[in-house]
């Protein structure tokens, strides 16, 4: 049990170092607290001009979609970490300790994603007024976790497939397209193909996005224990998904000789 | 053209402020060039030798106006370094070693219609001028490849080609060999020797002493920011004493022993290089006369190998004015 | 002392660097840094994938309800949002990206002017917003059957180069305020959203406060906009592509002043080759 303690806190440490390499403090203001409120606006002000839906409608969904830019990076960058960290290979030779060094990865990269987030919520109140009855801030709260959770599971299979690919920003820029377009962000999930619709019911943040809108709205968060629900389960899923792609790739990588690649 | 030299520093200083510590940051200032004067005549090959951190690139980057001296005076064929930079820049070129400096993904051709371009040298001139450096180096027939498959000696002929593009009067290479293969860099050592012989006035730094001594027509030894030694490698080989060197292999000498080597009549100095399991003694000595037999005497009862008496060669009189602080 | 000669070998022969000479510096120099830009994985991503997204974006949203602006506007104004994604993601970092290369140095000794050398960078990587124009359109009226019908082609022929200008010039006063901080790229990149805002690329400005009327006025890229979607959808299109123009050549005076500063501050403390 201290092993798996001991691993989860180192996971936690490769992934923090990874993240501060990629995200210096004079880096991360601009990126990750600066954009998400200049997204919220911008995307705010396009409604207004299509005269779509409300400020407030634009203020949720945008700042639920800001934590997947966090998630998606930040785990690409401490699965990437993979490759500076052969040593450990020889260490972990349980899947039990494997896990734990991947979950204690994920849990920055949480975390930060659920910071970037509130800032999206923060820009909406500073600028655009938007002022959710004081019941409901705890709700958001916690669904700005679940969203962040379900990133961070997506995060580690795509972070799996560029580690293949060797190419993480082009993964992780795909896949936030794909959620901008798809999951409820701007345009209302009924005004989309049906295709889209679809598929934006297998993706995070579009559950977690309906549910904090209504809860915005005032509903209690027991009214949208469904979509949290599923916002969980899927960020599971994922998270399971991307960790087997992991194993499996490694285990590929000890039968062809590439494990130690560059 | 006017006499009078064709590159003079006088006096040159360079001071960096720095800062040290990581909580509490304390200003530093590192004298980096601490008054550096020399004259350089036009078509001479003019060495700056010494070892890293010595000084070398901080002045030769004053004299092309890459760096603004904290104190003193550079002018490149008349022109002041720091007022006239644009018309110095005209008239110079400036190569150094290393990978970087080159568009890696584009072509040799490429960069150098880029840099000839940059130093306006275009139209039809252009051409020419590029397939005849790319001639003088040897790149001919390799131009149109990707930069990023060059290797480190081939990146060095480019970087002489694009130095010398606009034909300047004078050159400046900074460890132009660095990192090259021996053959690679014998090749560029003709390259260079060429340049001086088609007119070109060149300042060359290296810390390779076997370079400077084949290469330059006047060298002048740099450590610390200072110039320790000037002249021809003759002159400077005169300088440890125009006396001998005694190299004599012995097995398991004591510092007794070395000392006493020491205080022989005629020895300026003794060194001990450790070799595994046997050391090796080299003992500088004033006058033509041979002191083997002497040194000898002074080790009886210690086995002694190989006994080697020689001229002192630019390395010994490079060390001695290196170590001299 | 020597007497110093007039010219220095070949180079610069005559009567020196004019005009034309200019030119061709600025001509070969946006060649040159064009052609790396567009094997560059990463630029071809930004400059392809992006502007598709906020153009889908945009379409859909427009098409939700019957009170939005035309599609072709959208079109329009995501195709030019895509040029200054391209130059506010790689523009603010494009002078620390040559230090990178080892080749500042050189482009400083080099006796042509530095914003001869340097503009062409930004120029370029907004350049490269070409694409973007091309795929946008292109998407718009495969995917979402947006009619293109540009009222004054060739106007709109002058109007894009004209709006890629200022936008690159924008570019290279962000490049040369932010030369000495690490942090310009991520800077830079996070002007994404507030300039495709304030320039009323797809959001008009009317929408804004007032307030910020001022600060689009004195954006060069506005006056690009304007210029480009009056070329194709109908207006008056010389104004506004004056206003560029001269807002370019401004922006043009402006960097100079901070390239000569920051090349004597580099000059004074050594840091042309450092990373």
């Amino acid at each position: 049990m201290r092993t798996w303690l001991r691993i989860f806190v180192v996971g936690g440490a490769i992934s923090f170092r990874a993240l501060f390499s990629w995200i210096r403090p004079s880096v991360y203001v601009p990126t990750l607290l600066l954009g998400p409120t200049t997204q919220v606006l911008f995307f705010a002000y396009l409604g207004r001009t299509a005269h779509l839906e409300s400020d407030d409608w634009f203020v949720v969904g945008n700042a639920v979609q800001s934590a997947s830019l966090a998630a998606l990076f930040g785990m690409g960058f401490a699965i990437d970490g993979e490759r500076w960290s052969h040593t450990l290979s020889a260490v972990l030779a349980t899947p039990a300790n494997r896990a734990a060094l991947f979950l204690g990865r994920a849990v920055p990269v949480l975390l930060n994603a659920a910071v970037t987030s509130a800032t999206g919520f923060l820009g909406g109140v500073l600028l655009l007024g938007f002022r959710p009855p004081w019941s409901a801030v705890p709700a958001l709260a916690l669904l700005v976790l679940i969203a962040s959770f379900a990133c961070t599971g997506l995060g580690m299979l795509t972070g799996a497939v560029g580690l293949r690919t060797r190419d993480v920003p082009i993964i992780a820029n795909l896949t936030m397209a794909v959620l901008l377009i798809f999951c409820g962000v701007n345009v209302p999930l009924d005004k989309l193909p049906g295709w889209m619709h679809s598929t934006a019911e297998a993706l995070p943040l579009t559950h977690a996005i309906d549910a904090a809108r209504r809860v915005a709205d005032g509903a209690s968060l027991g009214s949208v224990g469904t979509q949290v629900g599923v916002e969980i389960a899927l960020g599971t899923a994922y998270l399971v998904a991307g960790f087997a792609l992991l194993r499996w790739f490694e285990l590929e990588g000890r039968r062809h000789g590439t494990l130690d690649r560059a | 053209m006017a006499g009078g030299p064709v590159i003079e520093a006088r006096d040159l200083k360079r001071v960096y402020k720095t800062t040290t510590g990581v909580i509490r940051r304390k200003p530093l200032e590192v004298e980096a060039v601490r008054g550096v004067s020399f004259a350089i005549e036009r078509g001479e090959l003019f060495g700056l030798l010494g070892p890293n951190g010595a000084g070398k690139t901080t002045t030769i980057k004053m004299l092309i106006t890459l760096l603004l001296p904290t104190s003193g005076e550079a002018r490149v064929l008349g022109l002041d370094v720091v007022s006239d930079a644009r018309e110095v820049r005209k008239r110079i070129g400036y190569v150094f070693g290393g990978d970087r400096g080159l568009y890696e993904r584009l072509s040799a051709y490429d960069n150098l219609r880029y840099f000839a371009e940059l130093y306006g040298v275009s139209g039809k001139a252009q051409r020419l001028r590029i397939d005849e450096v790319l001639e003088l180096v040897g790149l001919k027939g390799r131009e149109q490849e990707r930069v990023e498959g060059y290797s480190r000696g081939m990146r060095q002929r480019l970087h002489i080609a694009r130095g010398i593009l606009h034909d300047p009067e004078v050159v400046f290479l900074d460890e132009p060999t660095i990192g090259v293969d021996p053959v690679g860099a014998r090749d560029l050592r003709q390259t260079i020797s060429d340049l001086v012989s088609g007119g070109k006035t060149v300042l060359l730094t290296t810390h390779y002493m076997f370079e400077a001594d084949a290469l330059c027509d006047r060298i002048a030894v740099i450590a610390k920011g200072r110039i320790v030694g000037e002249g021809t490698p003759a002159e400077l080989k005169e300088r440890v004493g125009g006396g001998r060197v005694t190299e004599i292999e012995v097995f398991g000498v004591d510092a007794p022993t070395v000392g006493r080597l020491r205080g022989l009549e005629g020895v300026t100095a003794v060194t001990v290089e450790e070799q595994e399991q046997r050391q090796l003694l080299i003992v500088q000595s004033t006058g033509e006369r041979e002191l083997t037999a002497p040194l000898l005497a002074q080790l009886d009862g210690i086995e002694v190998g190989r006994v080697a008496s020689r001229e002192p060669t630019l390395e010994d009189a490079y060390i001695s004015l290196v170590t001299a602080e | 002392m020597t007497e110093a000669p007039k010219s220095g070998g070949i180079g610069f022969a005559g009567a020196g660097a004019g005009i034309r000479s200019a030119a061709r510096v600025f001509w070969t120099g946006f060649v040159l840094n064009f052609k790396i830009l567009s094997v560059s994985p990463f630029m071809v991503m930004t400059a392809a994938l992006w502007p598709l997204v906020y153009a889908t974006l945009a379409f859909l949203m427009f098409r939700a309800t019957h009170h939005a602006p035309s599609l072709l506007y959208a079109a329009l104004g995501a195709a030019v949002m895509g040029i200054w994604s391209t130059t506010a993601t790689s523009a603010g970092g494009a002078i620390q990206q040559q230090r990178w290369w080892g080749v500042l140095e050189l482009l400083v000794a080099a006796p042509s002017r530095l914003i001869l050398v340097l503009a062409p960078v930004t120029v370029a990587i907004a350049g490269i917003g070409v694409y973007s124009i091309a795929s946008t359109l292109l998407w718009g009226r495969l995917l979402f059957g947006v009619p293109i019908h540009i009222s004054h082609p060739a106007l709109f022929a002058i109007a894009i180069p004209a709006a890629v200008l200022a936008i690159g010039m924008l570019g290279l006063v962000l490049a040369s305020s932010l030369v000495l901080y690490r942090s310009a790229s991520a800077f830079s990149q996070a002007l994404e959203y507030p300039i495709w805002l304030i320039t009323g690329m797809l959001i008009p400005l009317s929408l804004l406060p007032r307030w910020i009327d001022p600060v689009a006025w004195a954006l060069a890229p506005t006056w690009g906009m304007r210029a480009v979607r009056r070329a194709a959808i109908g207006g008056d299109v010389g104004t506004p592509l004056l206003v560029c123009a001269a807002l370019t050549v401004a922006y043009a005076g402006l960097s100079m002043l901070l390239l000569h500063h920051f090349e004597r501050l580099a000059r004074e403390r050594a840091t042309l080759s450092l990373t």
